[in-house]
This record gives C-alpha cells, sequence and structure tokens, in this order.
C-alpha cells in the first residue's frame, strides 16, 4: 500500500461512447510520465478523472495508499493533486499575484469573522500569503508582473501564471494538460527545461497530456499511450517510437488485427 | 508603513465629517432632509450587501426582497407591543409566542438579520444546486412565495392589513452607524483571501474548484452575511416608514437594488454605495421637473410623472457611456487617491 499515485482499471462512458476502457497507471514519486494519443483519445478524460470533475464509471484511483475516487475536486486539489487546463483557465480579472494567491487560500488558518473585523493576526498571515505568492512568482519569472490583470499577459506568460499557480498548491502530483500548446520550439524548450528546475527544487511528479512529440520524448521518463480509450503501449521514449501500434494510430496502416 | 498611518487618519477624518454632517441634519435640517438621509443609508447597506453577492461573486440573485421582508417582519413584530398588536390583528388573533414578545430595538434588529440568515441558509442548498439563469429564477421565486406568505399567515403578518402603528426607532444614527458598519465589514472580506476565493469563484469556478476553493461554502458565507444585512436594513426601513405591508416587498424593491448596483458598477462597493445615494436623492432632486417652468417665452404646465421619465434616460445614458457602471469594478479609496495624488506630484 505505499503506493504514491495509481489508477486501477478505470472505465469512463459517455452515453454508448466508451471514453477510456480500463485504463491503469502506476506512477512513483519524482517521476515524469507523459500521456499521449491522437484527438478524441480520452487523454482529458483520464486527467479529468484524476483530478476530480469526473467520477469514473469503474475503477479506483488512490493517492498514496488512499481510495480517492470520487472526491471532490477541491478536496482532491487539497491532497496535493494539481492541475493545469489545456484552454488556458485563469482568474482574468484579477491580478497576477491575486491569481497565486487563491490557491493558497485552502490552507488559511484565520476564519471569515477574523478577515472582516480585519483582525491582526489575519493581517499577519495575509502579508506572509502575499511573501510567499512573491517567491513563486519570481521562481517563473513573473514577479515584475505581479500587479498586472492576468487577462492581459500574453499567452506564453499566461501558461506560466497557470503553472506558478497549480505550484502554489504546493502539490505531490502536478498535472499539466498540454503545457507547450501553441509555444514555438524555442519556448517549449524553454518550459521543459523549467519543468526539470522545478523539480529539482520541489519533490513534484510530473504527469502531462502534450501533442509535442519532441518536447514529450525528451521529457518524460515513461510515456503512456491511448487511443479510442485503450491503452495501446506504454514504455521508454525510445520504446514508444518503435512500437507498430502506435505509429499505426499516428500515421494510419493496414490492419493487423 | 508611513501610507497605512495617513489611511487611518484619513479614514478616521472621514468618519468624523460624516459624524458632523449627520448631527447638523439631526439637529437643523428638516424632516424631509432626514427622510432622504435615512433612506439613503438603508439604500446603501442593501446595495452593498447585495453587491456582495451579485457583484463579487457573479451571482444573479433575485431575491432579496425577501430578506428584507422577513427582517423588516421580525424586528416589527418584536418591537410592537402586545396592546398594539391584539388591536393590528383584527381577523385572526396572532399566535403564542409572538402575543407577548417584547424586545428592545436593538435587539429586534438583530433578530432580524439573523432570522434572514436562518431562511438564506435554509434556501441557499437548492439555490447553489444551479447557476446562472436557473439560480435567478429560484431565488425569484424564493422572493415571490415569501411575498405571499406574508399576504397568507394572517395569524403571523396580519396577511395583506399589514403592521401599522411601529414605533418611530429609526433614526440617522441607527441607519447611517449600520451602513458604516456594512460598508466596513464587506470590503474587509472583500479584500480578503475570503473576497478572492470569491472573486475566482465569477471568474471561473472550474479552476477555482481546482485551486482547492470550495464553490458552494464560499457562496454560502456570501449569501448568509448579505442575507444577514438585508435583514437589519430590513429592520430599519420597517421603523422609518412604521407601517409595512407584503406590497412593501414585491420584486420591484429587488429591481431598484439591482438598478442601484449595475449603474454604480457590479463588482465595486464604492460603485454601490454611489449608486444607492444616487437612487435616494435623485429621485427627490428630479421632482423640480414636475412643478410647471416658466421659461419666459412658453410656460411649461406640471407634468406628474416626468420626473421617472427623465430618471429612465438618466440611467440609460449611464449605461450608454459607462457600461460596466460610474465604478466599474474599480474601488475609489484613500489608497487610489493617495495613489493618484503621488503621480501628480512627480509626472
Amino acid at each position: 500500500m505505499d503506493d504514491f499515485f495509481k489508477l486501477d482499471g478505470i472505465t469512463v462512458q459517455f452515453g454508448g461512447l466508451v471514453a477510456v476502457h480500463r485504463f491503469s497507471l502506476h506512477l512513483e514519486e519524482g517521476e515524469r510520465v507523459g500521456l499521449i494519443g491522437p484527438n478524441g483519445a480520452g487523454k482529458t478524460t483520464v486527467f479529468n478523472i484524476v483530478s476530480g470533475f469526473l467520477a469514473p464509471g469503474s475503477g479506483k484511483v488512490y493517492w498514496k495508499g488512499n481510495d480517492i475516487t470520487g472526491r471532490p475536486v477541491h478536496e482532491i486539489t487539497r491532497l496535493g493533486i494539481a492541475r493545469t487546463f489545456q484552454n488556458i483557465r485563469l482568474f482574468p480579472d484579477m491580478t497576477v499575484l491575486e491569481n497565486v494567491m487563491v490557491s493558497f487560500h485552502h490552507k488559511l488558518r484565520s476564519h471569515f469573522w477574523q478577515a472582516m473585523f480585519g483582525l491582526p493576526s489575519y493581517r499577519r498571515e495575509e502579508s506572509l500569503l502575499k511573501s510567499e505568492a512573491m517567491t513563486y512568482l519570481e521562481e517563473l519569472g513573473l514577479s515584475h508582473l505581479s500587479a498586472e490583470r492576468a487577462g492581459s499577459l500574453p499567452y506564453g506568460q499566461q501558461r506560466r501564471l497557470e503553472i506558478a499557480r497549480a505550484l502554489a498548491i504546493r502539490p505531490g502530483l502536478l498535472l499539466l494538460d498540454e503545457p507547450v500548446a501553441g509555444m514555438n520550439p524555442s519556448e517549449s524548450l524553454e518550459t521543459a527545461q523549467l519543468i526539470l528546475d522545478l523539480q529539482r527544487k520541489y519533490p513534484l511528479t510530473v504527469f502531462l497530456i502534450e501533442h509535442d512529440m519532441k518536447f514529450v520524448m525528451q521529457l518524460c521518463e515513461r510515456i503512456k499511450v491511448l487511443d479510442y480509450g485503450h491503452t495501446i503501449a506504454e514504455g521508454t521514449p525510445a520504446e514508444i517510437q518503435q512500437d507498430p501500434l502506435v505509429l499505426k494510430a499516428y500515421l494510419g496502416g493496414a490492419c493487423v488485427c | 508603513m508611513d501610507r497605512d498611518r495617513l489611511k487611518i487618519f484619513l479614514n478616521g477624518v472621514t468618519l468624523v465629517a460624516v459624524f458632523l454632517v449627520l448631527f447638523a441634519f439631526s439637529r437643523y435640517g428638516t424632516d424631509y432632509q432626514v427622510r432622504i438621509l435615512n433612506n439613503m443609508a438603508i439604500f446603501i447597506t442593501l446595495a452593498v450587501s447585495y453587491n456582495l453577492v451579485n457583484g463579487y461573486c457573479g451571482i444573479l440573485h433575485l431575491g432579496p426582497n425577501a430578506f428584507v421582508a422577513i427582517g423588516a417582519y421580525t424586528s416589527a413584530l418584536l418591537t410592537m407591543t402586545p396592546a398594539e398588536k391584539q388591536m393590528n390583528f383584527i381577523i385572526q388573533p396572532i399566535v403564542w409566542p409572538l402575543n407577548v414578545i417584547e424586545v428592545p430595538f436593538v435587539l429586534s434588529l438583530l433578530a432580524a438579520g439573523l432570522t434572514a440568515t436562518l431562511f438564506a441558509f435554509l434556501i441557499s442548498f437548492p439555490v447553489f444546486r444551479v447557476r446562472g439563469d436557473y439560480l435567478a429564477i429560484v431565488t425569484l421565486g424564493f422572493g415571490e412565495v415569501v411575498r405571499v406568505l406574508c399576504n397568507a399567515l394572517q395569524n403571523v403578518t396580519n396577511g395583506p392589513l399589514g403592521l401599522k402603528g411601529l414605533s418611530p426607532c429609526t433614526n440617522l444614527w441607527w441607519t447611517w452607524g449600520v451602513a458604516v458598519l456594512s460598508m466596513v465589514v464587506i470590503s474587509r472580506l472583500i479584500h480578503s483571501s475570503y473576497g478572492r476565493a470569491l472573486k475566482a469563484i465569477r471568474e471561473d469556478e472550474t479552476a477555482a474548484r481546482a485551486m482547492g476553493v470550495d464553490p458552494f461554502q464560499h457562496l454560502l458565507l456570501a449569501f448568509l452575511i448579505s442575507a444577514f444585512f438585508s435583514g437589519v436594513a430590513g429592520g430599519l426601513l420597517a421603523h422609518l416608514i412604521t407601517t409595512i405591508s407584503p406590497t412593501l416587498f414585491t420584486f420591484l424593491l429587488t429591481f431598484n437594488l439591482l438598478i442601484m448596483i449595475v449603474v454604480g458598477g457590479l463588482g465595486s462597493t464604492t460603485g454601490a454605495v454611489i449608486g444607492a445615494m444616487l437612487f435616494a436623492w435623485g429621485g427627490e432632486a428630479l421632482r423640480i421637473v414636475e412643478k410647471p417652468m416658466d421659461l419666459g417665452f412658453v410656460i411649461i404646465p406640471g407634468i406628474p410623472g416626468m420626473r421617472m421619465v427623465i430618471f429612465s434616460l438618466l440611467l440609460m445614458l449611464v449605461i450608454l457611456f459607462a457600461r460596466r457602471g460610474i465604478m466599474g469594478r474599480s474601488e475609489l479609496n484613500w489608497e487610489v487617491i493617495l495613489t493618484r495624488l503621488d503621480r501628480l506630484r512627480r509626472p
């Protein structure tokens, strides 16, 4: 039971469509694992299961040995599983700093009435949160933008802010849903470097979805390939590149079934 | 650090100034002026607390009239003497224990707030299961149900006859005291971590959940605080006009509050205050357009209802030229003013 994170026989159906079929996954602490597959393969569905946005039809999710299947999203986040979104979901009308500070809210000790009456204990906590949020912004090179509206940042920085916000949860497991979508090669190289740097500084396990094969092959130690909800391959990047089923799923080919 | 002290000092000065103005009006003002000021303060309390839910949480809640009604009835029934109640309830006698209870005004206001909060808590479970237009309809329905109940519960609310002859306990100090308290408390909440969580829910509920914010818990908090102040304001209103009946708390009340916060700027406490003040004062100030006017070459006879036409036109102009209300989502506080002044000094 000393598993770090485990998905066990997850199946999700939307009406008659089987989005994910008997998906199993085992993550070791500190790993970088990629999930790839053609469009509509069920990758984001897997992420939604892990982060609690969807409850699986059958199967179990284990986090550090505990069954967390079907728990509400905010509880799962508090246990230490943070995510980013495929299409950026910042709080656009709040400042960059406030965006990060929202992530600290769940561990706030003061009660609402302490905040309402502006008691010194609350104010101390607030200034502590502020400086902590600034360290995360510095980490991602966004500290000079802390007072900007998040919605007015350029695309690349919005992606970074999303990572900063997820990192502020202090997650054990970080889920990145297409972290380099829409980035040019040099930007995605930078992001890969950033993820490696963050892993050196924080005890972080990374599970990511990405279509940029170069990025995935460079960064991930292990890759799982989904197609039509079925796991068709699993292994190191080198193994995946040679796998006939993967080649078929991506490039098409004669049916060998 | 210096700046914080300056802000505290300026806030103190503002409070003293408000105190002096109120003192002057309570001494030398006419009844008419005092009445407008009282209305203004009650509207401020209502608008600021309504804005907490509609502006900051981004929830279209259309039932504040229910909480105002509950507050008004609760406090009225608690302050009336048993003899007065007997005189009022001529069709059916009032139920026990309301027929014997009589409490001081302060306690009745507190009870008004708490009763409204209790009702808010009870309806929050169905209300927050839905969002958007659906939530608007659920709360609208709740407002209607409360009004209908006020009409139907003859032995509790005296039905359509209403309650008459309440003691006029409300004065400038009460109304403005509550208004200032609601402003301070709500703006503190909004600028705290809780306020950030509420705004995060407004901006993107999915992302807020993924960041560990429980939407139900936070929306409930805002909803209850809002209901509490609406209830207290209802109690003040009842003891200001001294006669209440179900017709006072129709959807029109909610609609007026909605106008105030939209004109002031959804999601701005200062905006809500400005909206409420304009609404309370503007309606009266525009009375001049209903008087006969002599323009020299032509004499316009007074047209009753003209001020509502002008008022509507003004509203349309505000929304046309300031689409997000007068203040938008920004606030006008000492921090903003001092920053502006600094910029002027050092261009």
